[in-house]
């Protein structure tokens, strides 16, 4: 069967990207030669700290912040070149078209301004509307991600939510610009299981329902597999294998994966099967040469 | 579960003004058992911790420590025998010291002698390299820390560890490593631990028995292999164990 994204032309794709941080010591290479393409699917990158999959996303949105550079062959976000394109026309699509939220709602929220008028200054910022309409539309987005009462939680102040509905704020304010890209950046890591279940929920509901692509960046492979479509394996800034998800799924075809994505899995305790000790990774230097 | 108990709550009430954040909770944690305490953010869980560490001082109830009632204030004995691990390794170890003037603070605290062999056996005994010994917090990854915290820990040489969420910051390759590391510990020394954790996994993985609390109650106490069946009692825990599966499609 085909899925959709062999039939629609990929929303976003990227061949050989590299992030390089050229500090005092030499270059840090962060992401080294990255390819994939993005359909509207929910498109998982699973690896540790360090193996480059928040730089993958921070660099499809240009936000990698100097001494970094951003290196591609090709960059392109539907038919357009992202690489040629001047910084402000970047700036137009970031946002409205491919937007980011971020893990932790403590931080990346504004402190000193309410919720709702956070999420209206999105909206105001990409859509030609008054304070009014941006209020109104603000409330639908808050009641889309599942908050009971909107009208309260609108003027609330950050440090008066709880992690789930700051998270769930955070979405609200990057999905009013409906953008056709959502980069997740570990988007459920800081909240407890079940706030987890709900926000993935709304993820899960959105891509579906809005054909949007998703790119989750998380260190979890396990929730990953649950979740996504297909997985990018990452370690050290190379992909170490792309595959389906439900091939992780499968113990048989479990065997034949790289050594890297079993270790990642059998590093997990697992509630059904109890074990004496966890599996550590071993970690072998020429899965990088 | 073993024959003497290291720990015994009863009845224990935590009010922080109108909130009563700990109702009525009681549990009984015997020598060298590790012993689970695992509900959402909110549920009390740290705050039982806390009481125990001592460092909550308004709370009511009993509590025997080692056979030994405890008051709302401590002393220094009984630091000695209780430490704690924090969640979070970034925010637990003071930026400017040095892991060794971190390892020595306790030992100059509790007088005791022989520090320099002490603070090189402890670095060794959570698996660092000697060679960290003069190292800054910054100069060492998450997983590195946390370690450096558990060594703080047991430099004492304490009877009893309470820990606080000792991997949620941690990724998961790093969580099984420290993991590994707190459980070959216990089996050397005998130690009493008590885990406080939102994750059943790890929590399974960890203890012989667990309490699930939820809104500062105690909803059950259950032993792992009645988790690891998948057979708890309450429809709330059983609804952590379907959480923790992962996500999963309705429609699908």
């Amino acid at each position: 069967m085909l899925t959709r994204s062999e039939i629609t032309p990929p929303l976003l794709e990227v061949e050989n990207l590299r992030v390089n941080f050229h500090t005092a010591t030499g270059i840090v290479q962060a992401v080294r030669g990255l390819s994939f393409t993005l359909g509207r699917e929910r498109l998982g990158i699973v690896g540790e700290s360090g193996s480059g999959k928040s730089m993958t996303g921070r660099a499809i949105l240009d936000l990698i912040p100097p001494p970094g550079e951003i290196l591609a062959s090709k960059l392109i976000f539907r038919g357009q070149d992202l690489q040629t394109m001047d910084k402000a026309a970047r700036r137009k699509l970031r946002g409205r078209h491919i937007s980011m939220v971020m893990q932790d709602p403590k931080f990346s929220l504004n402190p000193v301004v309410t919720v709702g008028e956070q999420i209206a200054e999105g909206y105001r910022v990409h859509h030609k509307a008054n304070r009014r309409e941006a209020k109104d539309c603000s409330l639908t987005m808050l009641e889309a991600v599942q908050i009971r009462e909107p009208a309260r939680v609108y003027d609330l102040y950050p440090h008066e939510v709880s992690g789930g509905m700051g998270q769930r704020v955070m979405i609200a304010m990057m999905l009013i610009a409906e953008p056709d890209i959502l980069i997740a950046d570990e988007p459920t890591s800081a909240l407890d299981v079940t706030v987890q279940l709900q926000v993935l929920k709304i993820l899960d509901d959105l891509v579906t329902r809005r054909g949007m692509g998703l790119i989750f960046i998380s260190h979890d492979l396990r929730l990953v597999t649950s979740f996504c479509d297909r997985v990018i394996v990452m370690y050290g800034g190379k992909a170490m294998e792309t595959l389906p998800a439900a091939e992780l799924v499968n113990p048989a075809s479990l065997e034949s994966r790289h050594p890297y994505t079993r270790g990642l899995l059998a590093c997990l305790p697992s509630i059904e099967h109890r074990r004496a000790e966890l599996a550590t990774i071993s970690r072998d230097p020429a899965w990088l040469s | 579960m073993s024959a003497t108990v290291a720990i015994s709550v009863s009845h224990l009430d935590v009010r922080f003004g109108d909130s009563h954040v700990v109702h009525d909770v009681s549990f009984n944690v015997g020598t060298g058992e590790s012993y689970g305490i695992v509900g959402e953010s909110g549920s009390g869980k740290s705050t039982v911790l806390r009481v125990l560490a001592g460092l909550n001082r308004k709370w009511s109830g009993d509590i025997d420590i080692l056979g030994k009632r405890q008051e709302k204030t401590r002393n220094k004995a009984f630091f000695r025998n209780v430490q704690m691990v924090f969640q979070d390794p970034y925010g637990s170890l003071h930026p400017k010291k040095t892991v060794d003037a971190a390892l020595a603070e306790p030992l100059a605290i509790h007088g005791i002698a022989d520090a320099e062999r002490k603070i090189g056996k402890a670095i060794f005994d959570v698996g660092l390299p000697s060679s960290f010994r003069y190292r800054f917090p910054h100069q060492l990854s998450g997983g590195q820390r946390q370690r450096v915290a558990i060594a703080r820990a047991l430099v004492l040489e304490p009877a009893i560890l309470l820990l606080d969420e000792p991997t949620s910051a941690l990724d998961v390759s790093i969580q099984a490593e420290v993991l590994n590391l707190l459980q070959a510990l216990r089996r050397e020394r005998n130690l009493t631990y008590i885990l406080v954790s939102h994750d059943l996994a790890v929590v399974g993985h960890m203890c012989e028995r667990l309490m699930v609390m939820q809104l500062g109650k105690a909803v059950e106490e259950m032993t792992a292999s009645t988790l690891s069946a998948h057979a708890p009692a309450t429809s709330y825990s059983q609804q952590l164990l379907v959480a923790s599966a992962g996500f999963r499609r309705e429609s699908a």
